[in-house]
Formats: structure tokens, sequence, C-alpha cells
């Protein structure tokens, strides 16, 4: 039931990032499929950030006639790192996410630029350096709504639920 | 996360060096146009209002300066009619053999699904494809101007390179002196374009249109973009001893950050 929601809930933000969102020119800096996977990584952990980053970034690909796998590359690699930050030292700090979204911000802007690079395609870097702190900016304040709205859809689970059996050795 | 991972080079590597997944993604992509579309429509009037009380702010003052515009065109077009009309009659007289222009193309008219989508990206997604005779090469305006040339095509959609793509080169000319002609590409800012390659004996000035050249005589490989489309006005002109060229920044017609749909010219073939 969480798998299809969380599905449910990436799928309407891609098609909204890709069809709607992106006619903005903050937009072109900022993401928020990237917010919204952060949050759910956060709250869900590590594996299913990147299952749900790689089919994210899958979409994303797909709709742009891009070339498949780069963003699930970089989606894969943010949603399993913020689901383990999550899972570790994060959980109920309120400054988590937004700590998670600022670096994924910064990390995702240079892996991009690093990836075309590798592909042999244009990175000019100071685009993306220019662009940095809108995107920054623009994704810090989203994660606000979409963070209290994920948790809603997501909340926390509870430690017994997490801990199913428990074998002492020796 | 490591069989993910490795399954992401996987697919960079066969999207990349070959057309293997090109069916699957097109069909993928096809089946993904109608959310796209769906999400457009509900997002149309919130854009409509926000772009409404938008302009409500400076309508006045525009309004008058729209209207001095206004005038000054009727006066141009005047001209211009008789000039069009003197240069019909003058070619039938010389059986003159132009360069190929937009009347020789079938347009088909198409939505834009999506626009760049970062900062590195200069691209668009259309929702026309091969079922629509649109192909590779393919050259893509809007009523504004030049906006790219299609690059990828599927079934149903088609993905367009910007003219602000780092790879895009267009032949173009200054309208107002017709002897300078140049090639047209990326400025150093997002968003901007410069004429290149312009000789200094060849004069142009701000303020002047630059449209696409065409086919300068006929040759083994004519231009793919037929003459006469505008791409934007000069804003900037200067020369060093160092550049043998004119240095020419150019403040294009269309903005290439929010297109709402595309005109695909198509040749007859």
């Amino acid at each position: 039931m969480d798998g299809a929601k969380i599905a449910l809930v990436l799928f309407v933000s891609a098609i909204l990032q890709v069809a709607v969102l992106t006619e903005y020119r903050a937009f072109r800096s900022a993401s928020l499929v990237l917010v919204v996977l952060l949050c759910v990584a956060l709250l869900r952990g590590s594996i299913v950030g990147a299952i749900a980053g790689f089919g994210t970034g899958l979409l994303l690909d797909t709709a742009t006639l891009g070339t498949l796998g780069v963003t699930s590359l970089l989606l894969t690699v943010a949603g399993f790192w913020i689901g383990r930050y999550g899972e570790t030292t994060a959980r109920d700090r309120l400054h988590a996410p937004f700590l998670s979204v600022a670096v994924v911000t910064v990390l995702y802007a240079f892996g991009q630029l690093v990836l075309q690079f590798m592909l042999g395609e244009p990175a000019p870097a100071a685009l993306v350096i220019d662009g940095l702190p809108l995107a920054l900016l623009v994704n810090l304040l989203m994660t606000v709504p979409v963070y209290a709205l994920t948790r809603r859809l997501f909340p926390p689970r509870q430690r017994a639920d997490r801990i199913g059996e428990v074998q002492l050795l020796g | 996360m490591g069989g993910l991972v490795l399954l992401s080079f996987v697919l960079i590597t066969v999207s990349f060096r070959s057309s293997a997944l090109d069916g699957v993604q097109g069909t993928a992509a096809g089946i993904l146009r109608p959310f796209e579309v769906g999400a457009d429509r509900v997002a149309r009037p919130f854009r409509d209002a926000f772009g409404w009380s938008k302009g409500l702010v400076d309508a006045k003052s525009e309004n008058a300066k729209l209207k001095a515009q206004n005038r000054l065109l009727l006066q141009q077009l005047v001209k211009t009619q008789s000039a069009v009309a003197e240069n019909a009659y003058l070619k039938r007289q010389l059986d003159y053999k132009a360069a190929p222009s937009e009347a020789d193309f079938t347009r088909v008219n198409t939505e834009v699904l999506t626009n760049p989508q970062s900062d590195l990206d200069e691209s668009i997604t259309i929702a026309a494809g091969s079922s629509d005779g649109v192909g590779v090469g393919d050259v893509v305006r809007t009523p504004s101007g030049l906006v790219g040339v299609v690059d990828r095509v599927s079934k149903s959609v088609s993905r367009v390179t910007l003219l602000t793509d780092s790879t895009s080169n267009v032949n173009a000319a200054d309208v107002a002196h017709p002897t300078s002609v140049g090639i047209v590409r990326r400025g150093s800012g997002s968003g901007t374009l410069i004429l290149d390659h312009v000789q200094k004996q060849n004069f142009v000035g701000v303020g002047d249109m630059v449209i696409t050249a065409g086919s300068l005589g006929a040759g083994a490989l004519p231009s793919m973009f037929p003459r006469g489309i505008p791409i934007g006005t000069v804003m900037n002109e200067s020369d060093n001893d160092i550049n043998p060229f004119h240095s020419i920044q150019l403040q294009p017609f269309v903005d290439f950050s929010s297109i709402q749909s595309v005109t695909v010219l198509v040749p007859k073939r």
C-alpha cells in the first residue's frame, strides 16, 4: 500500500515538474521531484529511497526523451544516501529535511554537470553555479509544505514496526 | 542500491551508444503524453490568471507605446507591400530561381509537452512525431521566430534542440544589410545569442532584424533552414583589433524558457 502511494506521489510530482513547473525559470534550477523524493527517502529509508529514485529518474528521462539512466543514476544515489541518513542520525531532527535538501541540491547540480561532461555534451559550469542560489532557495522553500504533506501521507514508523525480531547470538 | 546503480550505467551506455531503446522510450513517452497534456490543461487557468494580473500593472504605459509603434508600422506596411508586389513582378519577369522559402514546407502545428528541464538542458519535447510526418532535422518555429531543430523522433513525440543549445548553428543575415551574413549561435549568458563570423567590412546596425539566410546559391549541401525566419534583433555591436569579425549580440524574438506551441516545417518529401 505504501509502495503504491509513494509511486503515485512521485508520478504526480514528476508530471507536474516536466509539464507545468519548468515553464518558470526558477524551476529549471530547482526541482519539486528532488524535494519530494528526499522527503520520502527520509521517512521510509534507504531501500525505498533508492528504488523510488531509480523509477522517478527513468520516468523523467522517458518524458523528456533524454539519455535513459542519467537522472536515474543521480536520483538513486540521492534517495539511498538520504534514506540512510534518515535511518541513522536524522531521525526526529527538525533540521534533517532542510539539511538533506540543501546538500543534495548542490551535489545533484554538480552530478548533472559531471555526467553531462563525461557523456561528451556541453557542460557550462558557470550556468550551474549561477543557478545554484535560486535552486537552493526555491527547494528549501518547497521543503516546508512538501515535508509536511509527505509526513502526513507516510507517518514515521514506530520503533516496534521497524524491529520485527531480534536474535541474540552467543 | 548497487544493482540499481549498475542498471543505470547499463541504461546510459545502451541509450547513449545505440538506438536499441529508442522504440521503448518513444512508446513510453507516448503513454505519458496524455498525463502531460492533462497537467498542462489543469494548470492553464492559473497561468492565465497570473499572466492577466501581471499584465495589468504596466498595461497603461504599454498601450501608449504600442499605439505609437502601430502608427509607425502602418507606414512601413504600405512601403513593404508595394516592395513585395514589385519584387514578385520582377522575379516573374526574370524567371528567378530563389532559395527555398517557407512555402516549400508543410506546417505541423503542435503543443509543447515539456520545456527545458534544467540549466544545462536546451531542449523541449513536442506532441508530434513520425506519424505526423515529422523527421530528424526539421525546422521548428513559433509565430515570433526560430526555435530550433528536431533531433529525436518517436511515433507521437519528438525532441527539439533549441537555438540556445551550444551545438546549434544557423546561417543568418541582417535584413537591413543583406550582405552581412554570419552564423547565429549561443551566447555566453543563458538565453542569449550571438551573430558570429560577420566580416568587418559589412555593416550591422543596432536594432536591425536578423533572419535565417537560407541557402546562398545552389550547392551540394543546402541550408536546412528556409530563408526569412526571424531570429532576433541586434542588441549590441562592437569591434576590437584581435577579432577579425564583428562582435554582435542578439536579443532573440522567442522566449526559449516558456514556449507553449510551435510549428514544425516538414519538407515536402
